[in-house]
């Protein structure tokens, strides 16, 4: 087991790529090892023919434990076990990549072209009549022709047997991300004790800023959360063990949805270092590797205080839930125009439309206590509502 | 609209640019009093007076280099080299001036540049290459290549109004062989290339007196449905109308009268094998000059220039690969 980014003390395995007899590169992919909510690819230390596997897929091991054994003194060139003798036919760019599309093996597929070569318009002639069978294919059995078929109550009858409901469940069960993200979720909930605080942000400035410089709020938001975490440092901290720990530099942990697949929350070290535009930058390229699926173990480390923005989807308040070990976490939602009370030019009440949005910290009511979390929620907004 | 021939055609784009704009002038070797060695200007001199047709010593480097100032001066020349194969005495101005004087001061060179070229008609190595890739290969200058006599008169047209130094290449074998529809008027044909035949099975890329050779060879192949690209412009090329073309029908052949090494065609077949090579169902071939001069023997010449018969045998390989 390699050690998979600094800090990782284990890891599991996910999915052998090699088996027993396999032939194995130097360099080349063996396994998919897991820590956290990461895969990574474990390239082969050596070259040769994979002797055997000690640890099954599953199972977690620590780093350093023995994982296979290549048997080195194999020679390259002898076929691998998964490998056929036969000398391997060659297809076009063209012809491979539609056979990918459409799933169809080439083996199988008397070619036209010189030699048999397999040509485009072999594939092309192969969906089309493909296409035609699909279609000629007999519909539903007349009910009088078959003996097992249902018969009607009446033979007038418009009864006809409803077609079996579809099965919903998956058999593929729940994803390794999944499954790590309900434990996190869950754990958290069982150890901090978690409360949630809103405040009601004019976000006019941010509105303005954010524009001129042709980005999201959320850049804005975190660059003042970041600044506010610098006063109201018992939100900037970790339960280590049984220990509470303070940190001098923010850690900030961006939630990125992976759509059906989860969430991720990769970690902007050092987030104290960069202005709005550099977070900006750093978050952009973190929700690219992070949707592509390019994030290290590293990328998803030591985070010291968490920014969820499901805001973008149109929600105005959420309750959520914190990040183990951290204490805090900043929800964003909606920026949503209303109708408030404000201050006019001769010190009267006026009504004005404003874009208000709704920032939600949930926080571990361990670590601190409302009258701090409700300064440091009053810090930024008053950092947002002055932003030049 | 009238039947020209191609030659025509240039006489006309080059007449009608001329009676629009008094920037326009004409200078080159027996283009004046001669009427041009192939009378593409004959009559101009009568019409539009020593001022503006020019006839100018035996010296290419002199015309260019007259020329790139004239059009710094806000002028609008265009230079007749007397045989393509003559530009090469006037290469340094046009590579090292007129190609760069807008990326060096901002200048545009305004020039035209027009080319006879090409062979097949027994000129000999002197009177019958194809030399532009020489320019290809130089930032700043464009060319363009007419196969037709409606695309001879709007590329003209088109070149003499584009800001940039623009390298006209006229195929001298099309001159009096090629007739065709031109319209009335100032028209520009866009630097972009044309499907001259579509098809499904094929693409042949080729321009200039090639899209004749490519259409006739590709005429009747067994039923085969060629698509015949006609490249019009060769810097710019046309990128995106050359990979949609090999996009669909997956088979590339390049049709290229000039030199085979570095040629335009050269250019097509790399671009086709770096953006469309996912596509392709073949190799992407070439039918082009061998490396050497073009000989004066005419069963020599046939033997090197790309032939209807050579081009013909190429499409069926490819077809059958």
């Amino acid at each position: 087991m390699p050690q998979m980014g600094v800090s990782a003390a284990e890891g599991t395995l996910a999915e052998w790529r090699k088996q027993p007899g396999d032939w194995v590169a130097y360099e080349e992919t063996i396994c998919l090892i897991s820590t956290d909510k990461i895969d990574t690819d474990v390239p082969s230390p050596a070259a040769g023919r994979v002797a055997e596997l000690v640890v099954p897929e599953g199972e977690t091991v620590e780093v350093g434990a023995v994982l296979a054994r290549i048997a080195t003194d194999a020679r390259p060139g002898e076929p691998h076990a998964s490998e056929r003798v036969v000398a391997p036919r060659r297809y076009s760019p063209v012809v491979a990549r539609m056979a990918a599309e459409h799933g169809i093996d080439l083996e199988r597929v008397a070619g036209t072209g010189r030699d048999g070569r397999v040509r485009k318009q072999d594939i092309v002639a192969l969906l089309a009549r493909e296409q035609e069978t699909a279609q000629d294919a007999p519909s539903p059995a007349p009910v009088e022709q078959g003996e097992s078929e249902e018969p009607p109550l009446h033979i007038e009858s418009p009864y006809r047997a409803d077609d079996p409901a579809p099965v919903v469940a998956s058999t593929e069960g729940l994803s390794r991300m999944r499954r790590a993200i309900g434990e996190h979720m869950k754990r958290s909930q069982e150890t901090a004790a978690t409360v949630t605080t809103w405040i009601e942000v004019d976000f006019s400035r941010v509105e303005t800023v954010r524009r001129r410089l042709g980005m999201t709020a959320l850049p804005l938001v975190a660059r003042a959360t970041i600044e506010s975490l610098a006063i109201f440092g018992s939100l900037n901290a970790t339960w280590d063990g049984d220990t509470f720990v303070r940190h001098d530099a923010v850690h900030m942990g961006i939630a990125v949805s992976l759509g059906e697949d989860g969430l991720i929350v990769p970690i902007i070290r050092d987030s104290q270092d960069l202005s709005a535009e550099g977070l900006a930058k750093r978050i952009k390229d973190l929700a690219r590797r992070a949707r592509k699926g390019e994030l290290t173990p590293d990328d998803v480390r030591d985070g010291t205080f968490t920014i969820t923005n499901p805001g973008q989807f149109g929600s105005v308040m959420a309750t959520p839930i914190i990040h183990q070990p951290q204490v805090g976490i900043l929800d964003i939602e909606a920026v949503v125009k209303r109708p408030v009370v404000v201050t006019g030019p001769d010190g009267e009440d006026v009504i004005a439309i404003r874009p208000i949005c709704i920032l939600g910290l949930s926080w571990d009511h361990r670590a601190l206590d409302g009258a701090q979390a409700a300064s440091f929620l009053a810090e930024l907004k008053q950092r947002l509502e002055s932003l030049v | 609209m009238a039947t020209m021939t191609y030659l025509q055609a240039i006489s006309d784009g080059l007449r009608t640019e001329m009676r629009a704009d008094e920037r326009v002038f004409v200078m080159g070797e027996d283009i004046g009093v001669f009427g041009g060695a192939f009378k593409v200007t004959d009559g101009f001199l009568d019409e539009f007076g020593p001022t503006r047709v020019m006839d100018t010593p035996l010296a290419e480097s002199g015309i260019v280099g007259t020329a790139v100032g004239a059009a710094v001066a806000g002028l609008r020349p265009v230079c007749e080299m007397q045989f393509a194969d003559f530009v090469s005495c006037g290469f340094d101005q046009l590579v090292n001036v007129a190609g760069k004087l807008y990326y060096r001061q901002g200048l545009p060179v305004n020039v035209t540049v027009r080319l006879p070229s090409g062979g097949g008609f027994g000129g000999g190595p002197f009177h019958s290459q194809n030399p532009e890739a020489w320019f290809m290969h130089a930032p700043g200058l464009k060319v363009v290549a007419p196969s037709t006599p409606e695309d001879a008169k709007g590329l003209l047209i088109a070149s003499i109004r584009d800001r940039n130094p623009v390298l006209y290449m006229e195929h001298k074998h099309l001159y009096r062989r090629i007739k065709g529809e031109v319209p009335e008027g100032a028209y520009e044909t866009p630097f972009r290339a044309r499907v001259a035949r579509e098809g499904t099975d094929l693409t042949v890329l080729a321009y200039g007196a090639m899209v004749h050779v490519a259409l006739e060879a590709t005429e009747d192949l067994d039923g085969a449905s060629v698509e015949v690209v006609d490249l019009r412009s060769l810097k710019p090329l046309d990128e995106e109308a050359i990979l949609a073309s090999v996009r669909k029908t997956s088979k590339a052949l390049v049709v290229d009268e000039a030199n085979r090494t570095c040629a335009a065609g050269a250019e097509v077949a790399a671009l086709i094998a770096e953006r469309a090579f996912e596509d392709l169902d073949g190799p992407v071939r070439r039918v082009a000059t061998p490396d050497v001069p073009i000989p004066f023997s005419p069963p020599l010449e046939a033997a090197v220039l790309p032939s209807v018969e050579r081009v013909r045998e190429a499409a069926r390989e490819l077809l059958e690969y």
